[in-house]
């Protein structure tokens, strides 16, 4: 244990502070659910390309810079202590990315990757269905094989940036009256095939941050898929692992938060609670918890170790996290909580992450369904009945 | 930069571990709790496994260990609710001499010969020390009255914080294992109870709790070691930490094992209390959670997310 950075790690730090306090706008970006805002985020993020920083720890030939686990702890904390945008294609780096490392071909790895840390083409996940969402198994739009395509009829929903994404990836069935896990692939699809058709659903903010999704005899090449037929269990769960785990929520988020939760409250401390005020207090414990669990888990994955199970804890922590910082936001902000605009014009940021912050116990496996995980696979509680 | 605890610290606490496991099962403590609560045949068995010793300076016939070293240890004393005072003889009060350079009485303590009861005012009573008993809910603790010169020195007090911490900490995953395992056993409706998804997430939570206070207690012990100058901080964050999930572990054991948890006879009691006895002691939540709202609201500690190891 050495909780010192090398002279390296801090020229490195040094060196993405200075970046980004020359690029990261003064001005926010307009919601990336919205249209508009979401054009602005995609330019962001060829911005980002542009210096080479789109995904620091992919290797150099995909566009990254080759870099450690610890060395992107350090990018993200710069990065959201500058107030740099929020990703609009995490769904892209931080969750297909890593799967294609995992599972793709070369071929796959240099058609996908590429495009994608230069945000050139921007993701959207289509795992859920009308009838498949806590319980994923119960997916039932079907992929059959036609040649050397698969044609896609079904309904996929609740997803994330198909309202103006270019592609999109998710589970389909492949084989003919298979059931639950068995039968499954994981395919990538180009959401303007002929076929495929995007309705947009209006969230709880009013934007249409995430979209249905019909497919009608929609023809997408064999070579689109990831790992093998019927494989698609297998890989989906590592995307989850990803998504619960390591890389999609990385603590410098919620630490930035908190950091803008204690300057509220001293604003505000006059007329404060005490339990406003341990709730201010609990927010910097946690979000330093968080951040140094995530340094562990970095340290056994480069020492050669894996998460596992363990991401489900995760998962649980920060989405409930996050929620209780903005609850506490809120109620400091008092009879100014509703406003989505201050009184000054500026957006009501609160408003808006606690509206965000809902969404966290739900996507990326419900709290319930990381909860049924925890017991049965790390305490090793009996299974019975469904789950 | 590396929150890995390296492999060989591991292997110590796991044979520790495994030598407590052996040594000190629940049997034992029904065995001390009948009778006069110490055994000279445990204590001799800690010393033979030179940890009375691991934190004396070799010169003075110690392991030299540091404080990382003995947090892992402490856990697993906690793990078992090891009755006798090693924690804070070896572990509090050696590194609190060895740092004011009082090296007379370390020899001794490293050969198990002399035992050191660290006295605090913050306190009130000492664990192990010589005035008048006092009564704790606890039945292996040997509670007695503060002496006139008890010490309200601050790094004694972050060392008794610290591996309070580290022992809530054992304490509680010892609370949930008992948890889990009855849950395993026990059936109603014609289940294991543990198959129900209520007993199942209040279960889930105690794993949540404790999954995020163990890197922090890793984080407060290195930090003093290193006595890095916010150090108080982060041994208050552990202390906070621990002391939570260990009452949500006893809360949650309790109410897992139903009416059999309210009863003496189910060993769950002796954890229970002695995680209500140091969650309290070495300064109390209210302490801890000032100190750091000082330095985090109040105060200089600089926060945010390029300061996560400030």
């Amino acid at each position: 244990m050495d909780l010192t950075y090398t002279p390296r790690q801090q020229a490195f730090r040094a060196e993405v502070r200075a970046w980004l306090k020359a690029h990261v706008a003064a001005e926010p970006l307009l919601t990336l659910e919205c249209e508009q805002g979401y054009h602005q985020h995609v330019a962001w993020e060829r911005q980002l390309a542009s210096g080479n920083w789109g995904m620091v720890t992919w290797p150099e030939a995909y566009g990254g810079r080759g870099l450690d686990l610890i060395e992107w702890l350090i990018f993200e904390e710069e990065y959201w202590s500058a107030g740099a945008p929020l990703r609009v294609n995490q769904n892209g780096i931080f969750l297909l990315g890593p799967t294609i490392m995992e599972y793709g071909t070369e071929e796959q790895k240099a058609r996908f990757l590429t495009p994608m840390a230069a945000g050139e083409v921007i993701w959207a996940q289509a795992w859920s269905e009308p009838g498949a969402g806590s319980d994923m198994a119960a997916i039932k739009t079907t992929a059959y094989r036609d040649g050397d395509h698969y044609v896609i009829n079904g309904q996929k929903t609740w997803s994330s940036r198909a309202s103006f994404a270019d592609w999109g990836f998710g589970l389909f069935r492949t084989e003919e009256g298979s059931q639950r896990h068995k039968g499954l692939s994981f395919i990538l699809f180009d959401l303007n095939t002929p076929g495929v058709t995007r309705r947009p659903i209006r969230q709880l903010h009013g934007h249409p941050g995430f979209a249905e999704l019909f497919f009608d005899d929609v023809r997408v090449p064999v070579d689109n898929r990831l790992s093998g037929e019927g494989d698609g269990w297998k890989v989906a769960m590592a995307t989850a692992g990803f998504e619960r785990g390591l890389m999609l929520r990385s603590p410098g988020r919620f630490q930035a938060t908190a950091r803008r939760l204690v300057e509220l409250f001293r604003q505000h401390e006059r007329d404060a609670s005490p339990a406003a005020r341990e709730a201010v207090a609990k927010a910097w414990m946690d979000t330093q918890a968080y951040a140094y669990n995530t340094y562990a888990v970095a340290a056994k994955i480069m020492a050669g170790g894996s998460i596992g199970a363990e991401a489900s804890l995760n998962k649980i922590f920060w989405s409930e996290l996050d929620r209780a910082m903005h609850r506490t936001a809120m109620q400091l902000l008092g009879a100014a909580a509703e406003l989505r605009h201050f009184a000054d014009g500026r957006v009501n940021d609160w408003l808006e992450g606690y509206m965000f912050s809902l969404s966290g116990p739900i996507y990326a496996g419900s709290n319930e369904i990381q909860r049924n995980i925890t017991a049965e696979r790390l305490l090793d509680m009996p299974r019975v009945g469904a789950g | 930069m590396d929150m890995l605890i390296a492999p060989e610290r591991l292997e110590l606490a796991e044979a520790v571990r495994d030598f407590l496991s052996g040594t000190h099962g629940p049997e034992v403590l029904r065995r001390l709790d009948a009778g006069p609560n110490r055994d000279p045949a445990l204590w001799q068995g800690l010393v033979e496994m030179g940890l009375t010793g691991l934190l004396v300076p070799e010169e003075h016939g110690g392991l030299g260990m540091g404080l990382l070293d003995a947090a892992l240890i402490a856990r697993e004393c906690g793990r078992v609710a090891l009755a006798e005072p090693l924690v804070e003889s070896a572990f509090v009060a050696v590194p609190w001499l060895v740092a004011q350079g009082d090296t007379s009485d370390l020899a001794t303590i490293a050969r198990g010969e002399r035992r050191i009861a660290p006295a605090h005012r913050l306190n009130g009573a000492v664990a192990d020390g010589e005035g008048a008993a006092l009564d704790s809910i606890d039945p292996l603790r040997r509670l007695t009255t503060l002496p006139a010169d008890a010490s309200d020195d601050a790094l004694l007090l972050d060392l008794g914080a610290l591996m309070a911490a580290a022992q809530l900490v054992g304490l509680a995953e010892a609370m949930l294992d008992q948890a889990v395992e009855y849950s395993k056993i026990r059936t109603q409706f014609g289940q294991p109870v543990g198959g129900f998804q209520a007993i199942k997430h209040k279960l889930a939570d105690v794993a949540v709790a404790l999954e995020f206070a163990r890197p922090v207690l890793w984080r407060a012990a290195q930090a003093l070691d290193d006595g890095i100058a916010s150090a108080a901080v982060h041994v208050s964050h552990a202390k906070v930490a621990a002391t939570d999930a260990a009452y949500l572990a006893a809360e949650s054991a309790i109410q897992v094992h139903g009416a059999m948890g309210y009863t003496y006879e189910v060993d769950l009691h002796f954890w229970m209390k002695r995680a209500w006895a140091l969650g309290g002691a070495w300064g109390s939540r209210a302490f801890h959670l000032n100190r750091i709202d000082a330095a985090v609201i109040g105060g200089p500690h600089p926060i945010g997310p390029e300061n996560t190891f400030a």
